[in-house]
Order: C-alpha cells, then structure tokens, then sequence
C-alpha cells in the first residue's frame, strides 16, 4: 500500500523539481521586478506595505524603462543573432559528427561518445581561457601563422565577434551532438537504402528522408543550445570586444554594477518569456500535430 | 528461352579476412522466378546486396539484360529491392510510400493513377491514407512489395520476403507472390533460409554453402537428385546410408541388408539417398522380407501429421525415417509404436550422392 502510494507520487517528482527550481525563483525574480526601486539593502521597496494600513506597493516603469531603451532590446537582439548564428553552425558540424558516431561500430562509437564528453571534465572557464591563449596576439595560432609566412603580422583574431561565435561553438557542440545521437542511434539504416533504391541520390535522400526523420532531435540540439547562448555572459566577455552588447552581460551590468535590481529583473524576466513562450506554444503544437499524424 | 538476362560473373567479395562470396557464376532469364538459399552465413544475402548495389564485389561483374550494372549507384539501376524489414519511410503515409519512388519523373495526375493501380493490383485502396505505424505485418509487405513495383523494374530483389509474416499468412503470400509474378512477368530473384518457401517460390533455385553455389536447378531437380550429402540433407528429410559393393550387389553394414541400384557405380563405396516418402511400411505378418531392397524393423517413434504419419525405424544400428500417407482412415494403416515392420522401396528411388 505504501509502495503504491509511493509509486503513484513518484512521477510527480519532476514536476517537484520544476516548481522549486524553476516556478519558485521565476516569481521572486517576477515580484522584484514590479517592486519600486529604493536606495538600500535590498535596494527594492517591499511590495506589500502594512504601515498606515494595508497598500500594494507595485509599479510597472521597469518594464516601461527597458523597452523603451533601445540599449536593453538592442543588446537582446544581439544575443538572438549571435544564438542563431551558433546554433545553425552547431548544427552544421554537429549533425555529420553525430551521424557518423550513430552509425559506426560499437566500439569506435564509445570510443567517439567519450571524446564529445571529455571537454565537460574540465572547467568551462578554463576551456574558454585556453582559446584566449590560443588566439591572442603572440599566440599558438598566429606563432604558426608567421613562421609559415602566411602572415606578416600578428592577426587580430581575438576580441571580436568571430572569436565569441567560435568559442561559443566549441563549448555547446556537445550539447548539439549528444540529443541529435539519440535520435539517429535509433535510425533504421535500411531507410537511406531503400531511398536510394527507389531512384533518389544522396542529396534527395538527405532532404526527403534522413532530416525529416532526425528533426526532432534537431530541434531537441538547437534549443539546448539556442537559450542557453541567448543568455551567455562568459564567453563573449573573455573573447569579445566592446563593439557588441549582449544581453547577459547587459543583465550583469544592470545587476552588479547598477544596482538596479527591480530593472535587471524586469529585463531577465522579459527575455525568459519572449524565449519559452514561443517554444512553450510550439511544443504543444507539435505534440498535437504528432497525435494527430501518430509519428 | 534466353539465359542470359541477368548474368552474374565471377562474383567474389570479401569482408576483412572473410571471404564472403567465392567466384559465383549464375545466369537467370526473362520472367524467371529465382531462389537463392542457404543457411545464415552462406552469403546469400551480400550476393542480393551486390545486385541492389548496396556492397561493391571485389571482383566480377553483373549485367542485367545487356548492360553491364556492376558499377552503377543503387539510384542508377534498373532494379527494385525489397527489405525484409520492409524499410517503409515511418514519416509518410502509404500513399507517399508507394509514390516515393516516381514522384520526381511524374505529374501528381499521373502519380495518382500509377499508386490507384498498384493499389487494385495488391488490394490495399483502403489503406492509402493510413500512417505506416497502423498496418498490420501483412499489410506492411504489400505496400513495400507495391512501392517497388510501381517503379515498373525489370528486376525485383526480394530479401527473405516471408519471413516477418506468420505462418498462415505466409502459404497464402507465397501463393499470391508467385500469381503475381506470372501476371507481371518481371523476374524476382529472393534469398531464404527456408527450403519450404524456396522451392514453393522458385522456378529455379540456387543452394549457397561458405560463399559458393552447389546446386542450382527446379526445385523437383534438387529434391529428387541432390548431387551433394550437403543438398540432400538441407533440403526435406533425408536418408543418408553408406554403401558398398559386395558380390553381386550393394550392401550397408549399418542395415545389414542388401541393396540393388539400377544404375553402375564409379566408387565402390558410396552415400545414397533415400527419401522418407519413397519407403513404403507394410506388416510383417503379409511379406517375408526380401534379399535386398528391404528391411524389417521396429517402429521406435510415431508423430501423426494429418495427412502423413511419420514413423522413425530403428534397424540394426541406424534410424530411417519414414512418411506413409494415410490412404483412409481405417487403422491398417496405422502402425502402432514398438510394432515390426517390413519396409521396401524401389531401385529407382535410391539416389547415389557424388559428394
């Protein structure tokens, strides 16, 4: 009896976790961001007050503040881009990698799994320092660059945009590859075949088989690795210049720096929904669509 | 009848150390119905891989009706392959199935008429919007058996065709298979581990050992005179007694009796073949045994099947096995078990085995 009731909560638990890991901190950021800024420790007004009575102590000029600054939605627009530009490179080297390790041999495919987890055993700071070092001005790269005499002098390879989306494409493939592996593990190989016997070559065969039947776990690697970037304050940090915001470092600015609690809330809480909405709705679609088509 | 519409030359092909297939040689005509069967391993199935053009031999060729198609993609050749999973695309519905392969070269009008064709012919219409996950195995074997016959090839592959599907079904697919490769008149070659589906199917078969071919002939050819102890013994049940010559005749030490064959012997000492259903089971109290020719035994195990009884007879030191057809359904047909017998056979009926 007990078991069963035990059994019967048991799959609850992820919602458990959800609602205080995610709901819980969601509306103390959300009930932050509504309170009135105040010169203090917290430096936000409580937004109930009981001193003369019961008052709602709310106000919505934080939001009003940072959509009407073209700073704060710039930066976020940025950061959409510089995600959407990550990503799609992920994908593009991510989907032969995962396809290749999904269907070599057992042995070379652990041997493969290992290699895409590796990086994660060691710090992601230290990681994203290691292409500091690699890229500066006396660095390895362009050390080899002027003893091949393919350049004269030293390039500027750090401290721009460039540098930010190939470090950011390096820490995230494994998040690409990983989900995408998933799904191609279980891919039927006798497809690719019988495509190519009924007359399709290999690059229709791509198109009318093997990615519409891996677009879930693409879309399962793009998100993985699309909010997370959207969001990403270390790495254009270290590698970037001062030519672009982004919306992270904007966040922390605004946060530490600012002390604008209320107004860094509103501006997190704003960019959480405009990213889950949209997946939140297309996922539900999706899933109905699939019901629907039984996939 | 003209042989040479596929012809298979000197085919070898070799994974790693293994050596798969070992120079096979075939020729198979127009309209043909063709087996190839073996057990697991004997390279039967890389032989219909390297005529999909799914593994490359490393040497040899394949010409398929004047061309020479040995090094042409599987998308370049004249020919359809069937899976024996079926390999049906989840993603699409039997009608996207079945038009997979013409969508490219057809107009939707044209696509439509084609998969309404092929559709009547296997007597699926009603499926054709149905996802392929609400099909039943059956089912599932018409709509990839009509997606590559859509494609109107002069060559059908077909990889153990049966197989996924149950045993009721597959006598009444078998039956429906061969129909409709007479009506079609395309030529099906099909690979099988199952020497029942092989000769039902097959104008002509082809039994593979180790990589090589050691028969091919009418499924009758191959019962009836297997060349190899291999064949007899793959193929029905069989009777295998060592023999040699004595005087006069033939004899077996393992049956203590005589033999007499109709035909001289090169060896003086030889494996002959005798199938089950040739013996013929008599009471002791009608016959006295003959010099050769026959034997009496002791009935060790009976199994009633319905229309045969199969009775195992010990004698001396061997155990032939017999299948008496039940004539009526009186019990003087019947032998009860630990009963002696009298079993005899014809002349014609004891095949010698070359090898």
């Amino acid at each position: 009896m007990k078991n069963k009731l035990f059994e019967k909560y048991f799959v609850f638990s992820p919602y458990f976790w959800l609602v205080l890991f995610f709901f819980i901190p969601l509306a103390i950021i959300f009930k932050i961001s509504i309170s009135v800024s105040e010169w203090g420790m917290p430096p936000y007004q409580n937004i109930f007050l009981f001193d003369n009575g019961f008052k709602i102590n709310t106000t919505f000029e934080n939001y009003v503040y940072i959509f009407s600054d073209f700073y704060y939605i710039g930066s976020f627009v940025n950061s959409l881009i510089l995600a959407l530009i990550s990503t799609f490179f992920c994908l593009l080297i991510g989907f032969p990698l995962a396809f290749y390790i999904a269907t070599s041999n057992i042995r070379l495919r652990n041997i493969l799994l290992v290699l895409v987890v590796i990086p994660f055993w060691s710090s992601f700071l230290l990681r994203v320092y290691a292409w500091k070092i690699i890229l500066q001005n006396n660095g390895i790269l362009n050390v080899i660059l002027l003893n091949l005499g393919i350049t004269s002098e030293p390039l500027q390879l750090l401290y721009n945009q460039y540098a930010v989306i190939m470090g950011i494409v390096y820490t995230y493939l494994p998040l690409m590859i990983l989900p995408l592996y998933g799904y191609l593990n279980k891919f039927d190989l006798n497809l690719i075949e019988a495509s190519k016997d009924l007359g399709l070559n290999r690059f229709k065969t791509f198109f009318k088989v093997i990615l519409p039947l891996s677009a879930p776990g693409i879309v399962a690697g793009s998100l993985l690795v699309f909010i997370p970037v959207v969001g990403e304050f270390i790495i254009p940090e270290m590698l970037g210049g001062s030519d672009r915001l982004y919306y992270g470092k904007i966040l922390w600015e605004e946060f530490f720096v600012n002390r604008n609690w209320p107004g860094a809330s509103a501006l997190a809480f704003s960019g959480i929904i405009i990213l889950v909405l949209p997946i939140v709705i297309f996922q539900i679609l999706y899933s109905r669509f699939s019901q629907k088509n039984e996939i | 009848m003209d042989n040479n519409f596929l012809v298979i030359e000197n085919i070898s092909k070799s994974f790693g150390d293994n050596k798969v297939l070992d120079n096979i040689n075939l020729n198979i005509s127009k309209s043909e119905f063709f087996g190839l069967l073996g057990s697991s391993g004997s390279g039967k199935t890389t032989l219909l891989r390297i005529l999909g053009g799914f593994e490359k031999p490393d040497t040899g060729r394949v010409i398929l009706d004047g061309m020479d198609i040995t090094n042409l993609e599987p998308f370049n050749r004249p020919l359809n392959y069937m899976f024996q999973s079926y390999a049906l695309f989840p993603h699409l519905n039997v009608f996207n199935n079945l038009a997979f392969g013409i969508k490219e070269n057809f107009t939707q009008k044209e696509i439509e008429i084609n998969v309404r064709n092929i559709a009547e012919l296997l007597s699926i219409e009603h499926l054709l919007n149905r996802r392929i996950k609400q099909l039943s195995g059956g089912e599932q074997q018409r709509v990839a058996l009509g997606r590559c016959l859509i494609k109107k090839p002069k060559l059908l592959l077909l990889d153990e065709p049966l197989a996924a599907l149950d045993k009721k079904l597959r006598s009444k697919t078998q039956l429906e298979l061969t129909t409709l490769q007479k009506k079609l008149k395309i030529t099906f070659v099909f690979v099988t581990h199952d020497q029942e589906e092989a000769m039902s199917l097959s104008d002509r078969m082809a039994i593979m050992k180790n990589g090589l071919i050691l028969e091919c002939s009418s499924p009758e050819e191959i019962y009836e005179n297997p060349k190899s102890l291999y064949t007899a013994n793959f193929i029905g049940i069989a009777n295998i007694i060592e023999i040699y010559k004595k005087d006069e005749n033939f004899y077996s030490d393992d049956l203590a009796i005589n033999f007499k064959l109709n035909k001289e012997l090169k060896n003086t000492k030889t494996n002959i073949l005798l199938r089950p259903e040739k013996i013929k089971i008599q009471s002791i109290n009608n016959l006295k045994t003959s010099s050769f020719n026959s034997f009496s035994g002791e009935i060790l195990e009976k199994s009633y099947l319905g229309s045969f009884t199969r009775y195992e007879i010990k004698i001396k030191n061997m155990i032939i096995s017999v299948l008496h057809q039940n004539f009526n359904s009186h019990s003087n047909y019947n032998f009860p078990k630990g009963e002696k017998v009298i079993c005899s056979w014809e002349s014609e009926s004891i095949k010698v085995l070359e090898d």
